[in-house]
């Protein structure tokens, strides 16, 4: 699949064409860094005196990079993909190849991020259990009822709940086997017909 | 078990055959039994045919303090030998102590599940339902292709009748180690019940 990149987007990577293989290194490094912790404008305004251009035309680049990559990463585009698509940009030929290992090396980091950013619900984290027998109560002496207790750690992005639970013997057989069926379908000829297709 | 000497002064108002007779007094014991577990009737106690005969007053002490007896009595478990001592102590004859004592034994073991069902516990599980999703997906990754499993398991609290659903979801890794932890514990019950 193809990205395809707006006339501004190309307009603002152009500025990467002139300068020298280094300055892309280092523009891709700063990227990356505010893909990671957001974005320090004063160093647009340390690359534009050295470079000795305004320092709108350092932001436009570094950030037409970062769109490139967070595009490419969200779409989890091929190699051969991303570089039919950075063809008509006009690049010399290791200008190319240096864009394509930036995207190589990062997209897995990108996709990482981006994912901490995407909807989260409360997952399954860990489960605690013990087993017990109730001797007595206040309202009943003389007892032996066997219990579990357990305590189930969930997790939604990073806020972490802990619900304590507690069942009897014949309730955890009945949980054991119902979800041991649970992990069973992914198995059925149904689910991996679909997971092929959709992987294709 | 020891009882107060109000729920014995009822006790010995029970005793008396001028005041309830024999057959007033089964009447008066399964009545007891049957509101503990909460079985409804027609006619409530103070209106009951069987017992029309006995003065209210002498009527309403005597619930309680039967009330209290069998309560106590079941809580710790007490067959006869240790009732008829007490009884004896409190007036009561022979036939009278032998009828207590064979409503008692039979209706024992139903009021006791129902103590033992009173208290606080954490939610106790009764059931389990699940729903298995292919996740594509969302505003910010493209082809995520993943199964996951949304789990809910049904609860109920003591004292209540409402059930409680606690929610959660699960990759495939995740689902694999929450069966295997079940499945040791599960094991481990079993080692144990073969003890």
């Amino acid at each position: 699949m193809l990205l395809l990149l707006e006339d501004d987007h190309k307009r603002h990577l152009s500025f990467l064409i002139d300068v020298d293989v280094e300055v892309v290194q280092e523009f891709c490094r700063i990227a990356m860094e505010f893909i990671r912790k957001g974005v320090n404008p004063k160093v647009y305004q340390s690359a534009a005196q050295k470079l000795e251009v305004k320092p709108e035309v350092i932001q436009n680049g570094v950030e037409g990079l970062i769109y490139l990559l967070t595009e490419s990463a969200k779409l989890m585009i091929s190699e051969i993909d991303y570089q039919d698509s950075i063809m008509t940009l006009g690049f010399k030929e290791d200008l190319k190849q240096q864009l394509l290992q930036f995207y190589l090396e990062n997209r897995k980091e990108v996709r990482e991020i981006l994912s901490r950013m995407s909807m989260d619900l409360p997952h399954y984290h860990n489960l605690e259990w013990r087993f017990d027998v109730q001797l007595a109560s206040r309202s009943l002496r003389h007892q032996v009822t066997p219990l579990v207790t357990m305590k189930l750690h969930t997790e939604d992005s990073e806020k972490k709940e802990v619900h304590v639970l507690q069942t009897d013997p014949v309730n955890l057989l009945h949980l054991t086997q119902t979800l041991e069926g649970a992990l069973a379908e992914m198995k059925s000829t149904h689910c991996r017909r679909i997971v092929r297709n959709i992987n294709k | 078990m020891e009882l107060s000497t109000e729920v014995q002064e009822g006790l010995q108002l029970c005793a008396d055959n001028a005041r309830i007779s024999d057959n007033a007094f089964t009447v008066l014991v399964e009545r007891v039994c049957d509101s503990i577990l909460k079985k409804t009737t027609e006619y409530s106690v103070l209106d009951d045919k069987g017992l029309s005969d006995v003065d209210k007053a002498v009527l309403k002490q005597s619930y309680a303090s039967v009330l209290a007896l069998i309560l106590e009595a079941a809580k710790h478990d007490v067959d006869a030998s240790t009732i008829s001592p007490l009884l004896e102590d409190n007036k009561f004859i022979p036939e009278r102590i032998d009828s207590f004592n064979n409503i008692f034994q039979k209706r024992k073991t139903e009021i006791q599940v129902l103590l033992g069902s009173i208290g606080h516990t954490p939610l106790h599980i009764v059931d389990v339902d699940w729903r298995l999703d292919f996740y594509l997906k969302n505003n910010f990754i493209d082809k995520i292709n993943e199964p996951v499993y949304m789990v809910t398991l049904k609860t109920e609290q003591s004292g209540s009748d409402k059930i409680k659903d606690i929610q959660f979801t699960c990759s495939m890794e995740q689902l694999q180690d929450l069966v295997g932890k079940l499945k040791d514990a599960n094991k481990s019950l079993e080692k144990a019940s073969q003890m």
